[in-house]
């Protein structure tokens, strides 16, 4: 019904570049744009967050969620407990190693598209958790698109995140569509971070370590038993 | 595993008998018996990473059918190490690590964690601290129970209780902010005092929440306490006996509801709630339900005992004046070289704690709260021991659930109101 | 705790510093006779005699007694079940490791609902046999409490219906983190901690009484079950993987 009345010649162009098509009342029922931009479009505003929410961090996820700050105002309220139906994994807490393995099988499982937010201190760095228990950093793990600061960050914060993810998908094209979002299927269940990497995180660093070594207050004698190694 | 086997006479097509002829009916079993009925157990593994389990925990569950036969619960997958890293930091240090948590009632816990460091260490705290540390507690007491509401009525269907609920916690986390300047992560106390006085318009701010929170409680309970499906969920959902419940070493809310009077504010008063007029709710069945109603009622008798203490805050200082264990003001820090350095040492080194050991239990939100402290008279803990109330409650759910539909696990795990930063540690 | 030191003068605060919070009024804590003996204590005595090792008050009012590891059942059994002790709740059930060697203790916290007293009970055991009587049959509490100190520090709870880790990973191969010679950051490398972690084969989750539930009744019981073999992995190159230039 386009082409009616002759108003159009050749198929009419309505939209402004950069925004969103307008189509006016009497005005032609069709209209051309750039595939990117519909397909962006429609992923940046239907985003469907994974929420793995492990401590505090996952309050204030709630909290964004609840009325006060509404994160549907960005689409993104119907949050997915699966990751099979997920877009955006929200890594919110900290991260033992006894859930990592948990954590790389729900990104392995989220079908591409896929982006991450590592939400709060605990996620992104390991925070206060230097200990024989935490992953440093839930790089080391996952690849992660976004990191959004804070013990445990505002939900504001989160939801800047959010909208840094929308930035991101805004540039993605679908021409490098296989650049942006391959993955090797055999890669799945291993680390993110190379050994190297990971072993980087491994010395004597940050704020615990010097205050023990100042204070010597904590008695640390390690007295010689053979059987300590064994579990 | 049974399989139905039923073999049927019919050779080619249904209008065709067997020797050609037509069949009226098409189809007919042979004459054979049925097998009996029978199901194969199975294995359903729930977590840990599941929205009705309230973060991480990890239910391994045996199933005939929807019967749940046996429950396995695996924890630790938050185990964050609290109690190695508390050995690593002088006393005033802890405090940070206590509200990271049980990030539902942080306040509780930094109160509970500097109580327990003021009585191994001897200090009596000023009366105003104690009378705003009460208040703090309650608040928060209203807090978390304000949340286990919310997220167990989604747990049953109703959305709508998780929005009330959070309008109202949002008014706390305002609070919060203008006392301590985060929303959860509060380390408001330190040893001997708080990390500051109550700024001005904050106990106005919290007069208006307490004149407030009662009309929501109000509204859920009208939602909630006679709804149909909400009933069904709950009533005669996972069951125990006091006797039970106590050899369980259930405390709190949990314990209450099965008919054993035991509250800590109570029964071993601390910051003189002897002398606070509240009632303590006593369920009979020891359900789902009654867990349920003796939540919702501990949140009107908080209210009550926040209105007492508002009264009777007095004036004065709130830290103790000290100079063992309170910071020299910034004036003087700023001014004079022995205050410099008198800040230096307290923090470096940190205040030095008598040799011995303590134990000190607080009514948490979620039960007996208690803090099992070791000093060698040093700088650090030598040993800092939460006594966890949520994973001790939590243990009693293989119990709970025997027998049960997998839905009801959900309500039971939900109502148990379990914090996992808590149970992991 | 009436009256209370007056602040000292600037100069002498920071001797205060050094010598740290005293009990109050800077005297060490003094016990009147009614608070220096427990009733509990005193019946513990009366009917265990040796056993008894020790008796200490500490914080002020807290009362502990040392009793013999060898008999804590014995004994505990008897002051949850004595009508004068009774003391029905077990309150926390955890361990002390203080390092250099000295013995570690395991400490019970005893409520009683009747009489709203308290007691803690110590038993001391050497680093060389840590091995101590379980008190799950007399309290489902110390179920997951004893799990608990077995996982991080290693005390053997003979007679625990299932005594396995449980904060720590099943397979966790780098000893009882609580112990003082325990490093902070663990005993393997992050990037040990890292592989480990995500090496792990699912099963590894799984207790093998969970694995028997739905088993095949026709199979032999421990039979182990049959897998398909899982897709064979290259080697990871870590590398990330373009596609389509």
């Amino acid at each position: 019904m386009g082409l009616n009345e002759g108003r159009l010649p050749g198929g009419g162009v309505t939209s402004r570049p950069g925004g969103l098509p307008l189509v006016g009342a009497g005005g032609p029922t069709f209209l051309t744009t750039k595939v990117d931009f519909v397909v962006n479009w429609a992923r940046r505003n239907s985003l469907w967050p994974m929420p793995f929410g492990t401590a505090c961090c996952a309050i204030e996820m709630m909290a964004a969620a609840a009325s006060d700050f509404d994160v549907a105002r960005f689409g993104m309220e119907r949050m997915s407990f699966s990751p099979r139906q997920a877009d955006v994994l929200i890594c919110a807490g900290r991260v033992p190693y006894k859930l990592a393995p948990v954590l790389r099988r729900i990104w392995d499982q989220m079908p591409q598209p896929k982006w991450c937010v590592s939400m709060g201190a605990c996620a992104s760095s390991g925070g206060v958790f230097d200990a024989y228990s935490m992953v440093q950093g839930i790089d080391t793990i996952v690849p992660v698109d976004v990191y959004v600061p804070g013990c445990p960050p505002r939900p504001e914060a989160l939801l800047y995140g959010l909208l840094m993810i929308q930035e991101k998908i805004r540039e993605e094209s679908l021409a490098r569509h296989g650049e942006h979002r391959a993955e090797d299927p055999l890669r799945a269940g291993t680390p993110e971070a190379t050994e190297e990497e990971v072993a980087g995180l491994t010395g004597p660093f940050g704020n615990s370590t010097r205050q023990n070594r100042v204070g010597g207050l904590v008695r640390t004698d390690r007295p010689d038993r053979p059987d300590d190694r064994q579990p | 595993m049974a399989h139905r086997t039923v073999e049927y006479a019919v050779s080619r097509s249904p209008e065709m008998g067997v020797t050609g002829e037509p069949a009226h009916a098409p189809l007919f079993p042979v004459d054979m018996p049925e097998p009996p009925l029978s199901s194969e157990h199975m294995l359903i593994n729930l977590g840990p990473q599941h929205p009705a389990t309230h973060g991480v925990l990890r239910l391994v569950c045996e199933l005939d059918g929807e019967t749940v036969l046996r429950v396995i619960p695996h924890i630790g997958y938050l185990h964050s190490s609290f109690e190695k890293l508390g050995e690593y930091r002088t006393w005033n240090q802890v405090v940070t690590l206590t509200d990271r948590m049980d990030y539902l009632s942080p306040l509780i816990y930094n109160c509970a964690y500097v109580m327990a460091v003021e009585k191994l260490a001897g200090i009596e705290v000023t009366e105003r601290c104690k009378v705003f540390r009460v208040i703090l507690m309650e608040m928060e007491r209203i807090f978390s129970h304000l949340l286990w509401l919310g997220t167990t009525a989604i747990d049953v269907g109703a959305f709508t209780p998780f929005l009330y609920a959070f309008q109202e916690r949002e008014k706390i986390y305002k609070l919060h902010e203008k006392y301590t300047g985060a929303r959860i992560t509060t380390s408001a106390t330190r040893v001997g005092g708080m990390m500051a006085d109550i700024p001005d318009g904050w106990i106005d701010e919290l007069k208006a929440f307490v004149a407030e929170v009662p009309r929501t409680i109000d509204e859920i309970d009208l939602l909630l306490t006679t709804n149909g499906i909400h009933l069904g969920r709950t009533q005669n959902v996972g069951m125990i006996s006091g006797e039970d419940a106590l050899n369980h070493g259930l405390t709190g809310p949990n314990l209450r509801a099965s008919g054993v009077p035991y509250d800590l504010r109570k029964d071993n008063p601390y910051y003189d709630y002897e002398t606070y007029d509240f009632d303590v709710p006593i369920g009979e069945h020891g359900d789902c339900y009654d867990r349920y109603l003796v939540r919702m009622e501990e949140m009107r008798q908080s209210v009550r005992i926040l209105l007492q203490a508002i009264e009777r805050l007095p004036g004065g200082a709130m830290d103790v004046a000290d100079p063992h264990v309170t910071l020299p003001s910034k004036t003087d820090c700023m001014n004079d070289m022995e205050s410099m350095i008198h800040h230096f040492k307290l923090i470096m080194e940190g205040l030095k704690v008598r040799a011995g050991d303590c134990y000190f239990p607080v009514e948490g939100s979620k039960g007996e709260l208690g803090m099992y402290l070791v000093s060698d008279g040093g700088g650090k803990p030598v040993r800092w021991r939460i006594r966890p109330p949520s994973f001790v409650n939590l243990s009693v759910i293989a119990k709970l659930a025997q027998g049960h539909l997998v839905s009801d696990l959900i309500m039971i795990n939900a109502s148990l109101d379990i914090v996992l930063g808590e149970i992991d540690r | 705790m009436t009256e209370r030191e007056p602040a000292l003068a600037r100069d002498s605060a920071l001797d205060a510093v050094e010598a740290g919070p005293s009990a109050v009024s800077g005297a060490p804590v003094r016990l009147d006779e009614a608070s220096a003996s427990h009733p509990s204590v005193d019946a513990l005595r009366a009917r265990f005699g040796d056993a008894v090792r020790h008796h200490e008050v500490s914080a002020g009012d807290q009362h502990v007694v040392y009793v013999d590891a060898a008999r804590n059942r014995e004994i505990l059994g008897w002051l949850r079940d004595d009508r004068a002790a009774h003391y029905d709740l077990l309150a926390d059930v955890t361990a002390v490791d203080f390092g250099a060697g000295r013995p570690l203790q395991v400490v019970y916290q005893l409520w009683s609902m009747r009489h709203r007293r308290a007691l803690r009970v110590k038993c001391e055991l050497p680093l060389s046999h840590l091995v101590i009587d379980s008190v799950e049959p007399l309290w489902k509490t110390a179920d997951w409490l004893e799990r608990e100190v077995y996982d991080l520090f290693g005390v053997k709870f003979s007679g625990h219906p299932d005594l396995r880790r449980i904060l720590m990973p099943e397979n966790y191969a780098e000893g009882h983190p609580l112990r003082k010679d325990f490093p902070l950051r663990g005993r393997f490398s992050r990037a040990e901690q890292t592989r480990r972690a995500l090496s792990q084969d699912p099963h590894d989750h799984y207790i093998p009484a969970e694995l028997e539930i739905g088993r095949d009744p026709q199979a032999a019981p421990g039979a182990p079950r049959q897998h398909p073999e899982p897709p064979a992995k290259r080697p990871s190159t870590n590398r990330p993987l373009t596609r389509g230039k």
